[in-house]
């Protein structure tokens, strides 16, 4: 299991690109990722999709910071941007930063696999652990869910009756989520106060419980996690 | 006389022009005019008689007498029936002077040599009257043919009868009823003594009136047989009762002109029996022409019932005027011309001879008019009759098509309401979204930054608590924006949208959303919100332990969407909707969709809709989770 907290610091320069059409935003990206100047460098700030597709092209970065929603149709731009250096640049890191906290993007940025993908909402950007975190899971091939899309989630679940969710134990719904935001063991383990072992034997009995296949992959972990906790008790036979 | 009734009268007159004298007086008392012609006619007759008897000219004066006294009665009855049957027509006024020819012509019975003279050319005139009546009914003018039966009346007279006068000691009437042989008084007109030449003028009379009634036979018959069927009808009495006077006519000008026979007392009694009878005809034609238009009337009703289309109607009108030319147009109030149905400008010439036009409406309003063949003017009743069922069945769509109008307004105005509230809903969130919580993020960045360059703890705790609340606030306002209007309605559609509404339900929800493409932003708005509408329903009315299903699928027609629960359910009164579900039909309503509810107490409700599929609608747009 490869994790971003195992990575020795200072080891990488990051080589960036962001898309980002609001102003202040990108000079919030802009002042954010100067205080890491040492370990991020961005190579280049582009307003849309086009722009942001050619500077990728041009400078083959590692990573690639994309707002969710720019011109021209300002609607999923980043997620589109995501799919497409899916297929033609499977190496490089996507963060999506968003400002709607609905599953649905995520799980879209997720469609074609989550290897190497970060949901996260706007305001993580000026958090300086969590973006540099995102930056690295993606770039190492890692997922990244923000949590508060996880919480809106399980929130929702926990109110409702008779869901699969309810089914768990208080422990498990939290290793669960923490799963489905892409943390590691060991940093599911750290912000719950257990030990490592403790959290690899919730996870055990958990995704025996849920009937979900725990894959060594992390990214692909996450996708089964956010899919159980989004749609698990939603579809009907009919449904694909 | 006393000044009521004059007054009286005048109102009449006044009535009669308001309808610009078209509409006949069948039914109403006889007026002060019909009265004078009655007395008129009486006295006519009492002197045409008086005149006969006393003469002592005339061979049988009593048989002449009541022949002359039949006449005039016969010719005054029919004239009065057409000028109150068809006031329009010059008809009934034809049959009166006609009538006052026959008076005239009874001057042929006085002794005195001048007014003999006068009384044998108002036997003349009296049979041109007759022929002229023959050859215009139901006009006024006769045809091209009718103008040459006409001219060999006349040669009749100029060629023979005239050259008579000139040269022949005696005179003697057309008619065999007044022979007056050696009592004929002495002819004051001649100019030359010269019976034999008389004699000759006199054959060449009787050839010429034999031809005469001869065309008029013909001209009757051809006319006859090439009338249409429905005119057939009407032609038909004035044919039975004339073609025997022209008969006689013809007869009594070979026998007893040329032939030489002496006329018979039955053959008096005949030819006076057809010249009182005819007139009769004309009063059963009308009689007949009424009868048929009654008839056309009920035939148009019985098939004008429901909503019959323009062309159905014009239809129609062909078939009951015989007439397949004949057209309805329609007059336009605001450009004042006349349209065909398919909105084509139809110039209503009235100096084209084969086609004229009757305008139909209220009062001064025109509504339509009906195009036909100038010969159905001659059967007015007729045209009145197919135009009045006609304006009747339109204005009868034009009531319900106003109607309907207004409904479609009602229903276009509801869906600009529901649809600028929406778009509005569209731009506070787009506002919201783009403008403040973007600000607000970009606040939230820089807070965080500044957190970073706090050294002092207190400083930097005090920033952790901002921080907090920031995100907070951040929170309510992507709460807010996402209920004023989902980004993902507009940008995915609604099985994305209500997908994402189910992950969020509190109530426990299964769905069963197909993709049923994009539709038009109004109607997606409007199934999303009911549905959204109806879920909250189940969370607020359907109990603790309700479970719901959402459906959303597409048919060939329509796209449904279905919201059931198995929760309490309700005894449905529709006059006590609640404001949810009033929401909910209006909506859907004002796009044109339907919305059903069913519910049971104990077996939960189900909220059943559906929205046209229009053209425009795209298919595909694939949204898969």
């Amino acid at each position: 299991m490869s994790s971003a907290s195992e990575l020795p610091e200072y080891d990488h320069l990051y080589r960036l690109v962001v898309a980002e059409d609001a102003y202040l935003i990108r000079e919030g990206i802009r002042s954010a990722l100067e205080r890491d100047k040492d370990e991020v460098e961005v190579l280049e700030y582009c307003p849309d999709l086009d722009s942001l597709l050619r500077a990728v092209e041009e400078h083959r970065p590692n990573v690639v910071i994309t707002d969710i929603r720019m011109p021209p149709t300002n609607t999923d731009e980043g997620i589109q941007a995501a799919a497409a250096m899916r297929e033609s640049h499977p190496e490089i890191g996507v963060v999506v930063i968003s400002q709607y906290v609905s599953p649905h993007y995520a799980l879209k940025l997720f469609e074609h696999g989550s290897a190497g993908r970060a949901y996260l909402l706007k305001e993580r950007v000026g958090h300086r652990i969590q973006l540099l975190e995102a930056i690295r899971e993606v770039a190492a091939g890692g997922s990244v869910v923000d949590p508060k899309v996880v919480d809106v989630l399980v929130e929702a679940r926990m109110r409702a009756k008779n869901s699969l969710l309810s089914r768990l134990s208080t422990r498990e719904r939290e290793v669960l989520a923490g799963v489905a935001t892409g943390a590691s063991n060991a940093a599911i383990a750290e912000s719950l106060f257990l030990t490592k072992r403790a959290v690899e034997k919730n996870i055990n009995s958990l995704f025996a419980k849920l009937d979900l296949t725990d894959d060594k992959s992390t990214s692909r972990r996450v996708q089964a996690a956010l899919l159980f906790i989004a749609d698990s008790d939603l579809e009907t036979g009919a449904e694909s | 006389m006393n000044r009521s009734a004059v007054s009286r009268g005048a109102a009449f007159e006044q009535l009669d022009l308001d309808s610009e004298q078209r509409d006949s007086a069948f039914g109403t008392g006889l007026r002060r005019a019909d009265l004078a012609v009655v007395a008129l006619a009486c006295a006519g007759a009492f002197a045409a008689a008086a005149i006969v008897a006393t003469g002592g000219v005339v061979g049988d004066p009593t048989a002449f007498a009541a022949v002359l006294v039949a006449n005039i009665a016969t010719l005054a009855v029919a004239g009065l029936a057409w000028r109150r049957g068809r006031p329009s027509s010059l008809f009934g006024y034809l049959l009166l002077a006609e009538g006052l020819l026959v008076f005239v012509s009874s001057l042929s019975g006085s002794p005195d040599s001048v007014l003999h003279l006068i009384g044998v050319l108002g036997v003349w005139a009296t049979a041109f009257g007759a022929t002229w009546l023959l050859l215009v009914f139901p006009g006024s003018r006769p045809s091209a043919a009718g103008w040459i039966v006409m001219g060999i009346a006349l040669a009749t007279f100029v060629a023979g009868e005239l050259p008579l006068i000139l040269t022949s000691p005696s005179l003697e009437g057309l008619t065999t009823i007044a022979s007056c042989g050696a009592a004929c008084p002495a002819n004051p007109a001649l100019a030359v003594h010269a019976p034999s030449v008389a004699d000759a003028f006199r054959n060449v009379e009787g050839v010429l009136q034999a031809t005469w009634g001869v065309g008029l036979l013909f001209y009757l018959a051809t006319r006859f047989a090439w009338a249409s069927h429905a005119r057939r009808r009407v032609i038909l009495p004035v044919f039975v009762s004339a073609a025997p006077l022209a008969a006689a006519f013809t007869l009594s000008a070979v026998a007893f002109g040329l032939a030489g026979v002496e006329s018979s007392g039955t053959a008096r009694a005949i030819f006076a029996g057809t010249r009182i009878l005819y007139p009769l005809g004309f009063v059963a034609g009308l009689l007949l022409a009424r009868a048929y238009a009654g008839e056309a009337l009920t035939f148009m009703a019985r098939r004008l019932v429901g909503r019959p289309s323009v062309a159905a109607v014009e239809q129609l009108v062909r078939r009951v005027l015989d007439d397949p030319q004949a057209r309805l147009v329609f007059w336009l109030p605001r450009s004042e011309q006349f349209v065909d149905r398919h909105g084509a400008h139809v110039a209503l010439d009235p100096a084209r001879e084969t086609v004229t036009w009757r305008a139909f409406g209220h009062g001064d309003a025109r509504v339509l008019a009906v195009v036909h063949d100038a010969v159905l003017s001659e059967d007015p009743e007729l045209v009145e009759a197919v135009g009045a069922a006609s304006l009747l069945a339109l204005e009868n769509r034009r009531l319900e098509r106003d109607l309907l109008d207004s409904v479609d307004a009602l229903r276009a105005s509801q869906r600009r309401l529901v649809g600028a509230a929406s778009a509005e809903r569209r731009k506070i969130e787009r506002d919201l979204h783009d403008g403040v919580q973007q600000k607000l993020v970009a606040l939230r960045i820089q807070l965080e930054l500044v957190r970073d360059l706090a050294r002092e703890s207190g400083l930097w705790n005090r920033l952790a608590g901002l921080a907090a609340d920031f995100d907070d606030a951040l929170d309510d306002l992507r709460s807010t924006a996402h209920g004023i209007y989902p980004p993902l309605l507009a940008d995915e559609g609604l099985e994305a949208a209500l997908r994402e509404v189910a992950r969020r339900s509190t109530v426990p929800l299964t769905v069963d959303l197909a993709d049923v493409g994009r539709l038009s932003e109004d109607r997606e708005t409007a199934i999303y919100y009911c549905c959204l509408e109806a879920l909250q329903n189940v969370a607020k009315h359907a109990g603790d332990d309700a479970e719901a299903l959402l459906r959303l699928w597409r048919d060939r027609n329509a796209v449904r969407f279905a919201v059931s629960d198995n929760g309490l359910g309700f005894v449905p009164r529709p006059a006590h909707n609640g404001a949810g579900l009033t929401n909910m039909t209006d909506r859907i309503g004002a796009v044109g969709g339907t919305l059903s509810v069913r519910s049971t107490p104990g077996e939960g409700t189900t909220v059943l809709g559906g929205v046209a599929i229009e053209t425009s609608d795209r298919i595909g747009h694939v949204v898969s989770v």
